[in-house]
């Protein structure tokens, strides 16, 4: 693993700053995404995951903020840099495809030209290269008879078809690292397929990919290294592998015993009790400590360590070990 | 595509039916006869029993009303009882002043409208957006000749900058333009703020933003042209009420413009004229919501052709 | 409250909270919602009610009468004794605008009510019925909207004559097809809904549905369109007396004071410029208010 590292976040805050008070949305967050490698976060609604994919594209919705922490690409903390700065690294070196196809690509423009646009924005050709560029990748993410695809508007194509739409315009600069936030969620199952698989493909070509997600089977499927948030937090990290045979944040056993009870085909579906926390009232300690069915006296008040208790396996967990 | 468009047209024509036949009636329902009128109350009967004839006062109603659309067919209105002149050529020559004093309005009302809008949407609850905000609501209340009377008497009356009324200028009709357009003014920078505001929370916003695109780029290349959908709908609804203000914008401004026309009709009990202003007034804003439509289908390309 | 007979505007109110159970909404709790959610709204409904106020008391708010020519105060300008200053009869404009105020909110009200009995009553029938009902009904309503609404207003006045009787027929003339329009709409959507085919299925009669199931659900429509066109009729109505087709003296209403004024515009300006000006401040009250109560009423439509 001790290879080079695309994106760098650490310590990244996030925070909103409502009428009732800030809320910190994403709180201390560190990730490390490698060179030509999936990368997935994976958690519940509202856990901040998307806040912190946004925070990475410098694009946070008001009133949200960045309010600590950095953000390296290639080692360089993007967060300083100006707006202008900005838009020249988003779509060429960043590029991110969002959660719903359909929505996703502006209707009244035609998709050929959608992705002609990011061509345009970050590289000095003539239209004709663009379009030339565009149709090729088209072919390249698995679209048919691109040439007439590209004068179609969206409301003309499916929803797999305008996911990967969304993908060769992410692509097409041939970023470092692409952020994807839920890609397939909207998609059926079959479609999902196809576009993970794809995604795979990309990553072989040399894109590191940071996948969100709150589905495990997709994380699964195509993740080399998983890290779970819960409440704003990385709650625990590690390759795919030891997280799904020996996780040891109860919260990752909560999620993984919910998906294996469905898979079992047992009577009833385990889940995790509660909900989600309201982040403006969190608990003094451990965040999940409301919830978690192994949660001792001193969970409430102390907070956990994050600590490693393998090699490139971290836990917040004061008790990790020992469950 | 084509035939929805027939299918309008159709409808269009129907509905311009509909409106002559509605002047045409509500206009003969008017006690007291129309030669009276005309000839005076001394009119000795010979001579009206040949006029109601040369008019074709003396048919059934409804050959009457079967031969004026024949004539406005051929572009006959008859001829106005005190002008005495063809009512088309009245309508041709005023045509085109009021279609220059609309012109002007409605440039005004859309450049200011818009660019008012743009900028209180972008800075949403901000300063400016309040400003803007308050002013359009003045906009959008103050009655039209009330716009012209405060511009007469600042900038012409008082400043002395523009000509109070009359004239054949440009500059003539500057005021007279921002008093007709400043209703709309309003409506417009109130509609495209609210959309505008709708649609910088859509996805594809994020898209563009994530391509690359910088703030303002995305605001004029992906959201502008999405904001003037709604807008577009609204200039044939605009259209309508811009004649319905040139009524007083031309009369207090002394433009000799249909409006002006219509009252000249209606002071001097010119059926004739009143019908064929009224006629040719809804029939340019029937034309007008046929245009947007169309222009609708062009800006917006999932209406019509479907996949 | 549009209804004739109390007892039935009791069982329409009953049904509507039944209908819509759990969000109980009565007269009060919209009030203060609109008082809580939008202040200029309630600001607003408090000036409408200060002038409405001012035009039922105008004879005790004021030493004048409006007819009350002074002809040594001819023309003079704001002062402690005028304070909007006279006319070139020397009448007191305060006086004369209170008085006015009286025929600009009847014009105001009573127009809108009619065209909103009327349009709701065909707007209902066209889009429950539908077929050649619907078509009728809808067609005239596109003939008449197709007029640009001053000449529509022009054609009908001319028709009916001069007087206070013929400017309300009118404006309910020019304002119903709109508002037709609209409840028609909303009854196709209502009409659609699972209790009204529960009905249905019944066996209820269509006019009992109508005016059980359709008519209170329509309720927050018709006050939202009532507020909102209560400014057009005063603003049509001003406009019509500006050009000297309305109203004619000696009753004064603002647009007839702002035609008379305007002839003075140069030296005496606040002649034209005070009933405008007044006209102005009702449509804003009334514009603001509609506004309010469109966001109170109905929550699914966004802010702008």
């Amino acid at each position: 693993m001790e290879n080079k590292m695309t994106l760098e976040v650490d310590n990244l805050k996030v925070s909103f700053f409502t009428m009732n008070g800030e809320v910190r949305a994403v709180n201390d967050v560190s990730l490390r995404i490698p060179a030509g490698k999936i990368v997935g976060i994976v958690g519940e609604s509202g856990c901040g995951k998307s806040m912190t994919a946004r925070a990475i594209m410098g694009l946070l919705k008001y009133p949200g903020k960045v309010v600590g922490g950095e953000i390296r690409l290639d080692g360089q903390n993007i967060l300083p840099l100006s707006e202008r700065e900005k838009c020249s690294i988003r779509g060429s070196r960043i590029s991110m495809i969002f959660q719903e196809p359909m929505t996703s690509l502006n209707p009244v423009i035609k998709v050929g030209k959608q992705v002609d646009e990011a061509v345009l924005l970050h590289s000095n050709v003539t239209r004709k290269e663009a379009k030339r560029r565009t149709i090729e990748i088209f072919r390249e993410v698995g679209i048919s008879d691109p040439e007439k695809r590209y004068d179609c508007y969206p409301h003309q194509l499916s929803g797999g078809l305008r996911q990967r739409v969304m993908i060769a315009m992410a692509m097409i600069m041939k970023p470092e690292i692409l952020i994807a936030d839920e890609p397939t969620t909207a998609l059926d199952v079959t479609v999902e397929a196809q576009i993970l698989r794809l995604m795979k493909k990309l990553c072989e070509g040399g894109t590191s990919i940071l996948m969100i997600s709150h589905n495990l089977g997709v994380i699964a499927q195509i993740c080399d290294y998983v890290y779970v948030m819960y409440a704003g937090k990385v709650v625990e990290e590690a390759d795919t592998f030891t997280l799904f045979d020996d996780p040891q944040h109860p919260y990752t056993k909560g999620l993984l015993n919910a998906v294996s009870s469905l898979r079992r085909g047992g009577e009833r579906l385990d889940t995790i009790p509660g909900v989600v926390p309201n982040l403006l009232y969190l608990p003094e300690g451990c965040a999940f400590s409301l919830r978690c069915g192994e949660c001792r006296k001193e969970c409430g008040d102390v907070m956990p360590e994050y600590r490693e208790i393998s090699p490139g396996h971290k836990v917040l967990c004061t008790f990790a070990g020992e469950h | 595509m084509t035939r929805s468009i027939l299918q309008r047209l159709i409808q269009a024509v129907g509905v311009l039916l509909g409106v002559a036949l509605l002047i045409f009636f509500m206009l003969r329902i008017v006690p007291g006869n129309p030669i009276l009128t005309l000839m005076g109350e001394h009119a000795d009967q010979a001579t009206i029993d040949r006029m109601t004839a040369e008019l074709g006062l003396d048919q059934p109603p409804l050959t009457q009303f079967i031969r004026y659309v024949a004539g406005a067919v051929r572009g006959d209105f008859g001829t106005s009882y005190t002008l005495g002149r063809p009512v088309s050529s009245l309508i041709g020559a005023a045509f085109g002043n009021t279609l220059k004093l609309a012109i002007m309005a409605a440039l005004f009302a859309w450049i200011v409208g818009i660019v008012c809008g743009v900028i209180a949407a972008v800075k949403k609850n901000g300063i400016p957006d309040r400003i803007f905000m308050g002013l359009s609501l003045f906009g959008v209340s103050m009655p039209v000749f009330m716009v012209a009377m405060i511009l007469q008497y600042v900038f012409a009356f008082y400043l002395h900058w523009l000509p109070i009324s009359g004239g054949d200028n440009w500059k003539c009709y500057i005021l007279p333009a921002i008093a007709l357009g400043w209703n709309s003014a309003g409506s417009v920078s109130r509609l495209v703020r609210s959309t505008l505001i709708e649609i910088l929370g859509e996805d594809y916003i994020d898209t563009a933003r994530a391509k690359g695109r910088g703030r303002m780029g995305v605001i004029v290349l992906h959201a502008l042209r999405n904001a003037m959908l709604p807008v577009v709908t609204m200039m044939a609804i605009q259209l309508s009420s811009l004649l319905s203000g040139a009524v007083i914008t031309e009369t207090i401004f002394s433009i000799n413009g249909i409006g002006r026309l219509a009252v000249q009709a209606i002071n001097g009990r010119d059926i004739p004229l009143l019908q064929g202003t009224a006629l040719f007034s809804t029939f340019v804003v029937i034309l007008g919501s046929l245009l947007a439509d169309s222009l609708y289908g062009v800006l917006d390309p999932r209406t019509g052709k479907e996949a | 409250m549009p209804f004739g007979r109390k007892k039935q505007s009791e069982e329409i109110r009953d049904i509507r909270l039944r209908s819509q159970a759990g969000e109980e909404e009565n007269a009060r709790t919209i009030m203060l919602r609109l008082v809580r959610e939008n202040r200029l709204a309630a600001f607003s409904l408090v000036l409408i009610l200060l002038i409405m106020l001012g035009a039922i008391f105008a004879p005790v708010l004021t030493p004048y009468t409006y007819d009350g020519m002074d002809l040594m105060n001819r023309l003079s300008g704001p002062s402690a004794a005028h304070l909007l200053g006279t006319d070139e009869g020397g009448r007191d404009i305060l006086t004369r605008l209170l008085y006015g105020s009286r025929v600009s909110l009847f014009i105001g009200v009573v127009p809108t009510l009619l065209a909103m009995v009327v349009g709701a009553a065909l707007g209902m029938i066209a889009g429950y019925y539908g077929g050649i009902a619907d078509m009728l009904i809808m067609r005239l309503a596109d003939i008449m909207l197709a007029f640009p609404s001053m000449l529509l207003a022009m054609v009908i006045m001319y028709m009916l004559g001069d007087g206070l009787g013929n400017v309300i027929l009118t404006l309910a003339l020019v304002n119903w097809a709109s508002v037709a329009r609209i409840v028609r709409s909303e009854t196709l959507q209502l009409k659609g809904n699972e209790y009204v085919e529960a009905a249905r299925v019944i066996g209820v009669p269509r006019p009992v549905i109508i005016l059980r199931h359709i008519l209170p659900n329509c309720l927050p429509t018709f006050i939202v369109l009532f507020t909102l066109n209560v400014p057009s009729s005063i603003l049509t109505e001003s406009s019509l007396s500006f050009l000297g087709l309305g109203i004619q003296p000696p009753s004064a209403s603002w647009g007839l004071m702002v035609n008379a004024g305007r002839q003075f515009l140069t030296n005496a300006p606040w002649l034209a410029f005070a009933p405008s000006a007044a006209i102005m401040l009702v449509v804003l009250a009334f514009n603001f208010l509609g506004d309010g109560l469109r966001d109170v009423l109905d929550p699914h439509q966004k802010k702008g």
